[in-house]
């Protein structure tokens, strides 16, 4: 909010620089973003009379003006200008000052005819984006003076972050008392005295509250014969400094009334208040109300409203009513000050998507014991500015005054909790300051009221937060927190984790962060069927259901990157992908299961772009196991099994699904299917792959077995054969292991290839074969002879034939 | 005899200085110490001499055979250098070719701060904890000291999950949402165990805001410490101790009192600018000072949400955004970036 510091003048002394008060307001908790300094490129430029205006001798366009600018004698002035007239005032940039727009004023000589100073525009003072001629000032002002105070510019307004919890210091008044409370010096609250005269206010008016518990407090007041009118220069110029619009005296009255004591007001046209009632009720169902902003609101029954005998004439809280609004017909007023429940206001003023300087102040909730006094001070600006007669009595619906909440404090907590020791004498300082009254006393402790604008302070804790705030944070000393009882514990998987991350950059995936929430056909287009769950309120379609995958995260970023010319894309991340969950929503957990995953995409040329060593080879599928198999091979999980096939999003011949030893489905790696890839835009040749990292990181062997190394040599041996191209290596390689047992150590596939001379339909595979024995050297005879099995088995079994 | 044998010497030595190249010097030593070689063509007739004469002429045979040897390994040396001398000639390679790997990839900017900053909590003892990010009202607000209708709620513009899609009606007196904060994993982690406790708690948040300075979803790490006697002194030693060693030893904090429902008193806790070092700069709006972190003493509500006694323990808990420190440490200037995945990008980390 914004606080006008010549405005805070009026209730408190500010013995401190602008500077050091707002760093001292900041340090106990009202943070001051900004500070405005409207007049600050003003300096020099002053109220000046024009006496005299006579044709330039040299120039046609110019003039040759005699201005009194209160000095003793006048000065003349050259000036192109042509929009006033003798005796007009207007500002005049004496010598040596500097515009905002940074034109310098110096001593000149305009064709011949000396010219001390430049009268000036509204936009030649910044004031404005576009002027027609000077600014012409009111008739008022006495030359001479600064211009900023002319304007009443000369003020500083604070920009205050207020915090939800502190509605007590949405008002000048609420800042004044933090000021007096850091600076120690006195708080003076109006004291508003009023001479009532007329009608007695019951006679005119009556006020009926149906519902007291969300509006706990109505006060009105009838002013009559009032005249409306502009408000007053001053009254106008702190309304602006405060961003507030002027309008009339009337709502002007309230307004300024609403930013003095941050009691929201509102003034009715008591003559079109239907049989002159007020009715505080729940809406019926399918009332309408417009409001001052025009808009006609159909009404729900949850709502308060203020009504006349006949129909809603406010919503209660928020906005006043077309209906009844203040005109310039108008001369009977009833004014309104009341108190309605936060939590009714806040909902009305959502639901009508509403956010006024009357609610923000309900919903974080007024001070009951301000209604009064602030209806005083506004009945008394409208004697003094709108010419008005107040009716003589206070119409005041109170049912259930509450007595102040009160608090205790024990002082040997200030230091349990702050770990500093605020000398009690501060601290009771500081609670009195803040408008605390202490109601009693015992040994250690003492109790307080507390102020009905502190809505925020109910127990120990805050008073607690109280004295620190004031006492300062930087007066507390910072300590290390005290020994551990045990070493935490290593969390489940993080290393595991870890090792994820260290080999699918060894591979040259590169890590993203992908939203959690998609398009619902990017999910679709893939074939996930599963349905996703749906954001109520999404900020666009595009992000309105969370991802059941990671890959159209990647698939989005692959596009980006091809887009800019990328030739080689490698991406990984690791996160979750969202379901319903059928068995949840019992108890503490909703109805959705989050399950952490890892997805990655090999695209374009491999190994990370163009190459000199490998001209142009463009990543395939065994890129994308490969990152996978890194993955495995840093967590050491052994056993997995590949198996062909995968979902519909994958090419069904260049895909696999990926399982533990034990069955468990880890995901899958492949192809993406050619009709995803045609239905996206995207380029040909896109891998995959996406596994669950849950069941991944709890089969890793993070600590490997050591195994002594064999004590006799190997003896290598090639194997080539030709087979079926469909036969699987893991067919051939299981045959071979299994009738080189015990001797055959390893087998190793080194080359695949078909083509001539290769029969059509047959691929030869090569493998290196290991032979070892953990007892001997091997001969070459026993060698040689387990290879000829091994050849006439694999011959025989998968109908291969060795190669020559 | 004699004489043939220093003349087969003779000859030999001359020979063998000619020879340059490794296969004539291989063919000399053949032709003169092979067995069918001279020299044993000349010692053939050896047999025939009396004893005496033989040993005298053996003792000369088996000089000049071990001169021939030496001589012939020097030759062979020699050309064995010259062979070398002849390889390493020729045209280089281009050594500024590149080489031959793969290029590591990269760790997300938010992914690897994200990770420092846990890893700097853990040298304070805390261990990690997650929790879900499609969470109940209750836990992300209700059992924060954030009740319904409360306008702090708005500090938090919230995305709310459309409850028919987990599959059931939507329940009056509940509500799904995606978790606004980090801040509901201290009241699960606080549920499933007793104090004493400290922990971090990472991960994704939503909140529903788009714009060059808000992302609709961004990442936290939550911090919590709860004992005996815990001070609002120890939540500052602890917050400078972390920012000194992530930041830098010279970065110095302030604490200043601010809201948040779940902590009284409450602070933020601003780091003197990383980029200027507190005199003023574009990067802190010339305050020369950055907000980075929210902390406060644990409210007396969120304990009794948590089943613990206000009476008996006391602690305080911290927040930060994960993104504003990446880019304050990586000086990078645009937020929305982090979740562009441009390839130019990722590949700077």
């Amino acid at each position: 909010m914004k606080i006008s510091v010549k405005w805070l003048g009026d209730y408190v002394a500010l013995p401190l620089s602008v500077d050091e008060l707002a760093r001292k307001l900041t340090a106990a908790g009202l943070e001051i973003e900004g500070l405005e300094r409207p007049g600050e490129g003003l300096r020099g430029v002053v109220v000046a009379q024009i006496k005299e205006s006579v044709q330039h001798p040299n120039a046609d366009k110019l003039s040759v003006t005699k201005i009194d600018a209160g000095g003793d004698a006048l000065v003349q002035v050259v000036c192109g200008a042509k929009n006033y007239k003798v005796g007009d005032k207007v500002p005049l940039a004496t010598v040596g000052t500097k515009l905002p727009n940074g034109m310098e004023i110096k001593q000149a000589a305009l064709r011949g005819v000396d010219s001390s100073g430049m009268l000036c525009s509204s936009k030649e003072l910044g004031l404005s984006e576009e002027s027609s001629g000077l600014l012409i000032l009111s008739p008022d002002l006495k030359p001479g003076t600064p211009i900023a105070e002319a304007l009443g510019l000369d003020d500083v307004v604070l920009e205050v972050n207020i915090t939800p919890n502190r509605p007590d210091a949405l008002s000048h008044l609420g800042v004044a008392r933090e000021v007096s409370v850091v600076t120690g010096a006195a708080l003076k609250v109006p004291q508003p005295k009023l001479t009532e005269s007329g009608t007695p206010a019951s006679q005119s008016a009556k006020v009926r509250v149906e519902d007291s518990v969300r509006c706990p407090r109505y006060a009105a007041r009838v002013v009559e014969n009032v005249t409306i009118k502009p408000s007053p220069q001053w009254m106008q110029d702190r309304l602006k400094a405060c961003g507030v619009r002027a309008i009339n005296n009337v709502v002007d009255i309230t307004n300024y009334v609403n930013l003095e004591f941050g009691q929201p007001l509102h003034a009715f046209d008591l003559d079109k208040l239907g049989g002159q009632e007020i009715v505080v009720r729940a809406a019926k169902k399918g009332e309408k109300l417009t409001t001052l902003d025009g808009k006609e609101r159909t009404l729900d029954q949850e709502e308060l409203v203020i009504c006349d005998r006949d129909r809603p004439q406010a919503l209660a809280g928020v906005m006043g009513g077309g209906d009844s609004e203040v005109t310039e017909k108008t001369t009977r007023l009833l004014l309104e000050s009341a108190n309605f429940l936060g939590s009714g206001v806040r909902r009305a003023a959502k639901r009508h998507a509403l956010h006024t300087e009357a609610s923000h102040r309900f919903e974080r909730g007024a001070d009951l014991d301000a209604v009064v006094p602030a209806i005083e001070r506004a009945a008394q600006l409208l004697i003094e500015l709108a010419g008005g007669t107040v009716a003589p009595g206070l119409i005041d619906i109170y049912p259930a005054e509450k007595p102040p909440r009160q608090v205790t404090l024990r002082f040997a907590r200030v230091e349990k909790v702050l770990g500093v020791a605020v000398p009690e004498a501060e601290v009771r300082r500081i609670l009195e300051a803040l408008g605390f009254q202490k109601l009693a006393e015992s040994a250690g402790q003492a109790t307080y009221s507390v102020p009905r604008a502190r809505v925020d302070v109910e127990r120990e804790e805050d008073l607690l937060e109280e004295v620190a705030r004031v006492f300062g944070y930087d007066n507390i000393p910072a300590k290390l927190p005290r020994g551990l009882a045990s070493l935490a514990p290593e969390p489940a998987h993080s290393e595991a984790e870890r090792r994820l991350r260290q080999a699918m950059s060894g591979a040259g995936l590169d890590e993203v962060v992908n939203y959690s929430f998609v398009a619902p056909k990017n999910l679709e287009v893939l074939g996930l069927k599963e349905q996703p769950v749906a954001l109520l309120n999404p900020l666009s379609v595009e992000q309105s259901v969370m991802r059941t995958s990671l890959i159209p995260g990647l698939l989005e970023n692959l596009s980006r990157s091809v887009r800019h010319q990328v030739e080689s894309v490698c991406l990984y991340e690791t996160g979750r992908a969202y379901f319903r969950d059928a068995e949840g929503g019992q108890g503490t957990r909703p109805a959705a299961r989050e399950v952490n995953r890892v997805a990655g995409l090999v695209w374009g040329l491999r190994g990370g772009g163009r190459s000199w060593t490998q001209k142009d080879a463009r990543a395939d599928f065994y890129d994308a196991k490969g990152a996978v198999e890194a993955v495995l091979g840093a967590l050491r999980v052994e056993g997995v099994t590949w198996s062909p096939g995968g979902p519909s999003a994958y090419h069904p011949r260049a895909s696999a699904e990926v399982k533990l030893a034990d069955g468990t489905v880890l995901g899958h790696v492949g192809e993406l299917h050619p009709r995803v890839v045609k239905a996206l835009g995207l380029p040909e040749g896109v891998f995959v792959f996406e596994l669950d990292t849950e069941p991944l990181y709890s089969a890793a062997r993070l600590v490997p077995e050591y195994h002594s190394l064999p004590k006799f040599p190997a003896v290598l041996r090639d194997l080539a054969v030709v087979v079926p191209v469909e036969l699987a290596n893991d067919s051939v390689r299981k045959v071979i292991l299994e009738v080189g047992r015990p001797l055959v150590e390893d087998a190793l596939v080194f080359d695949v290839y078909t083509g001539k001379p290769i029969p059509e339909g047959k691929k030869n595979l090569a493998y290196a074969l290991r032979y070892r024995s953990a007892e001997r050297t091997l001969t070459d005879v026993e060698v040689t002879e387990a290879h000829q099995r091994i050849i006439s088995e694999v011959n025989q079994r998968l109908g291969a034939a060795l190669r020559a | 005899m004699r004489d043939r044998l220093q003349a087969l010497a003779e000859a030999a030595r001359r020979e063998i200085a000619g020879a340059s190249e490794l296969p004539a010097v291989e063919a000399l030593r053949v032709r003169y110490l092979g067995k069918k070689g001279e020299l044993s063509g000349v010692l053939g007739g050896m047999g025939k001499l009396p004893p005496e004469e033989r040993r005298a002429l053996g003792e000369v045979a088996n000089t000049v055979k071990a001169e021939l040897e030496k001589l012939l390994a020097e030759a062979t040396q020699r050309a064995e250098d010259a062979a070398m001398e002849a390889q390493l000639q020729g045209p280089g390679l281009d050594v500024t070719l590149p080489g031959r790997a793969v290029a590591p990839g990269s760790r997300h900017p938010v992914s690897r701060t994200m990770e420092d900053i846990v890893r700097t909590f853990s040298r304070l003892g805390f261990d990690v904890a997650a929790g879900p990010e499609i969470e109940l009202d209750y836990f992300n607000f209700e059992a924060l000291n954030l009740p319904k209708d409360h306008p702090a709620r708005d500090m938090q513009d919230t995305f709310y999950v459309d409850e028919p899609s987990l599959g059931h009606a939507k329940k009056a007196d509940s509500s799904v949402l995606l978790r606004t904060h980090t801040s509901p994993v201290q009241v699960r982690y606080m549920l499933q165990r007793k104090p004493p406790i400290r922990a971090v708690m990472p991960g994704r948040v939503y909140r529903r805001d788009s714009d060059i300075t808000h992302t609709p979803m961004f990442h936290q790490v939550e911090g919590l410490l709860v004992d005996k006697d815990v001070t609002f002194a120890e939540l500052k030693g602890s917050l400078d101790a972390f920012v000194k060693a992530f930041f830098g030893s010279d970065t110095r904090t302030r604490f200043r009192p601010s809201f948040f429902p779940f902590t009284e008193p409450s602070a933020e806790v601003d780091i003197s600018c990383t980029s200027c070092g507190g005199k003023g700069c574009r990067v802190c709006k010339q305050t020369g000072w950055l907000e980075v972190l929210g902390s406060g003493m644990v409210h007396p509500n969120v304990f009794t949400s948590a089943g613990y006694d206000p009476g008996e323990v006391t602690g305080y808990a911290f927040g930060m955004g994960v993104e504003r420190i990446a880019m304050l440490r990586y000086r990078i200037d645009d937020l929305r970036m982090m979740f562009e995945n441009d390839a130019r990008f990722l590949e700077q980390f």
